[in-house]
């Protein structure tokens, strides 16, 4: 309370409390919740639904052979042995009765089944596309970052301010353009009858199809997420004193031991808030691959979490698959806060 | 500073780094130049290819899509519905964090910065969920909700840099003299952030308005002017949609120089308060 408390009195204070928990329960835990809780459960219809119809219809069946059963019975000539005959073919019915209202309540009200089967059923192809999804993810965080350090690098310290200004203009233009455009002006030079295509044929290859192979999603996407790796490192190697990086030539070491010695280690918290970013943006990316295979090539992870919630409309599956790819994000970050060891609070700045 | 690109390089490595500059730039704006240049093409698939001829015929296409507008108009709704949110929020989780100190604040900033390192889809689909459990259905403000959800955490962050340079004597000065806590909010802690909540408002905008992927996961029937474009993007393709990229390249480049000058202002006059 303390502080808080102290500068906003009570009243304030209490709205400033309540907003935060709108937040962080109703917006930010909630929802993760309800998805997680989702994804571990079925409703029961499917096989055992089809088999209760099954049973539920047998039971009539039966039903219209015991009314005969009892015509014949009421048929005969009155006496004790027919009216226990009748009595005792009632009861059946009456029994065969309550089951199928039994059976045909829970037809109507499927049953909520917790289990793994959500994430049991992804089987193999779904998995073999998860493990594409997060090894080409992480091809293209690779490649970021080798593109990115040198210019990070180079607007931070090397150009001179006015240089580096317009190189910052250059970086940030593209980066603010929106991700579908930036996307769209490689499918026009990746497209069959494309760009790319055009060249090859002046020189005489015959065309490639970039979209039907699933290579285009990838070329796309490292151009789409590419520049979230420039700005945070370059954020954090700005902030290196440049006398370190004089000093350290003055003592005679070569450029890579610089980079090694000291830019890199100086560096760590923003490479690893870009191969985070990077890493999280490629991975959930669902415009790139939505855009750039056309339904033709093999999907994108994110691609079969879309089809489970809106053409198949099986959530608790879709729910299940979400959180897996939320549980190999989480992964992801802590991977990298280990390997350059930082903090969250070094991580969201 | 020159000096030291001078000795950063050799001669050899110099030829290699500017080939490198070189390389990196095209690569980032050949593939625009052509998405522009398909705009003015008279062929009806977008095209550099065959050209057919310059014309201006596709922004009056454009200007005939009722789709589009919508959208857009959806899109402003959200985006304005997204500031009213996120400003709020932001502030109040800023104020949480810096002021109040509990054991559990790590905890609490982890949770609070954690919608921004969470894939938009989920922050879309878990949304989506959450609101259907209470009966309200995927539209314009489910999609709201789901991007106020990390846009908060950028608001809230911004706040935060700009508290963390509050002077709190000031504060406590005027409560001293006898103002009362709402007075002081509103006469120096609001003023205070002032310059934070315009720059906050048009993050928040602008992260709203380009949206994709947390907002195609939790708009259901309904569509902005940039899911709208994604949906063209796969069907019925006409250099219309290179014309909405004329238009935000364009807004992009005013808005990206305006920013840079600014920076290199801000950057100038700190140092020569420095000096």
């Amino acid at each position: 309370m303390n502080s808080l408390l102290r500068s906003f009195g009570p009243r304030m204070t209490t709205v400033i409390l309540l907003l935060s928990v709108v937040w962080v329960a109703g917006m930010i835990i909630g929802p993760q919740l309800i998805m997680v809780e989702q994804s571990f459960w079925y409703k029961d219809q499917g096989g055992e639904a089809a088999a209760n119809s099954v049973r539920i219809d047998r039971l009539y069946n039966d039903i219209d052979m015991l009314s005969f059963d009892k015509m014949d019975a009421e048929a005969l000539v009155p006496s004790q042995e027919r009216d226990a005959k009748i009595a005792g073919i009632e009861t059946v019915v009456a029994e065969k009765r309550v089951v199928i209202a039994e059976l045909e309540a829970r037809e109507i009200a499927p049953k909520k089944v917790y289990s793994l089967r959500n994430y049991t059923i992804m089987g193999r192809s779904h998995l073999a596309i998860f493990i594409k999804t997060i090894l080409a993810s992480v091809a293209v965080t690779f490649i970021a970052f080798v593109v990115c350090y040198p210019m990070a690098y180079t607007v931070a310290k090397l150009a001179t301010p006015g240089k580096a200004a317009i190189i910052m203009l250059g970086l940030i233009i593209p980066y603010a353009i929106n991700e579908l455009l930036r996307v769209f002006a490689w499918l026009m030079i990746l497209n069959y009858n494309g760009v790319a295509n055009y060249l090859l044929g002046l020189v005489g290859i015959d065309s490639v199809p970039f979209l039907e192979s699933g290579t285009g999603v990838f070329i796309a996407m490292v151009y789409a997420y590419i520049l979230f790796m420039v700005f945070p490192i370059y954020n954090t190697v700005e902030t290196l004193d440049t006398a370190q990086i004089e000093a350290a030539r003055d003592l005679g070491a070569p450029t890579w031991q610089i980079h090694r010695r000291v830019v890199l280690p100086h560096a760590k918290p923003g490479i690893a808030v870009g191969c985070i970013m990077t890493f999280m943006l490629s991975a959930g990316s669902y415009a790139v691959p939505y855009i750039m295979t056309r339904g033709t090539a093999e999907p994108w992870f994110t691609q079969l979490i879309y089809n489970k919630f809106f053409e198949s409309s099986n959530w608790n599956t879709g729910s299940a698959y979400a959180f897996t790819l939320l549980v190999a994000c989480i992964i992801f970050i802590f991977l990298m806060m280990r390997l350059f060891k930082v903090g969250i609070k070094d991580i969201a700045k | 500073m020159s000096s030291v690109s001078q000795t950063a390089f050799g001669q050899g490595s110099r030829i290699v780094f500017n080939i490198y500059m070189v390389i990196f730039f095209a690569y980032m704006f050949l593939p625009l130049i052509l998405m522009v240049a398909a705009g003015f093409n008279e062929f009806s698939t977008p095209s550099v290819t065959v050209w057919r001829g310059f014309t201006l015929k596709w922004f009056g296409v454009l200007a005939q899509d009722t789709r589009m507008w919508s959208g857009l108009i959806n899109s402003l709704i959200i985006a304005i519905a997204v500031i009213l949110v996120s400003l709020p929020l932001g502030l109040a989780g800023a104020f949480v964090i810096t002021r109040f100190d509990s054991r559990y604040n790590g905890l609490l900033y982890g949770i609070m910065v954690s919608p921004l390192l969470t894939p938009g889809i989920i922050l879309g689909i878990s949304t989506l969920i959450f609101w259907r459990e209470t009966g309200v259905s995927g539209g314009l403000f489910t999609a709201a909700m789901a991007q106020a959800t990390y846009i908060s955490s950028y608001t809230m962050l911004m706040f935060m840099a700009r508290l963390e340079r509050q002077d709190i004597t000031l504060e406590e000065a005027a409560m001293d003299l006898g103002a009362s806590h709402i007075q002081v909010f509103r006469r120096i802690t609001m003023p205070f952030l002032k310059p934070t909540i315009l720059t906050a408002s048009v993050i928040a905008f602008l992260q709203s308005f380009e949206n994709y992927n947390t907002t195609i996961f939790s708009i259901g029937g309904s569509h902005t002017l940039v899911t709208e474009i994604g949906s063209r993007m796969r069907f019925g393709l006409t250099p219309a949609v290179n014309v909405i990229g004329i238009i935000f390249v364009v807004i992009t480049i005013v808005s990206a120089a305006i920013y840079v000058i600014f920076r290199e202002r801000e950057k100038a006059r700190a140092a020569a308060v420095k000096g």
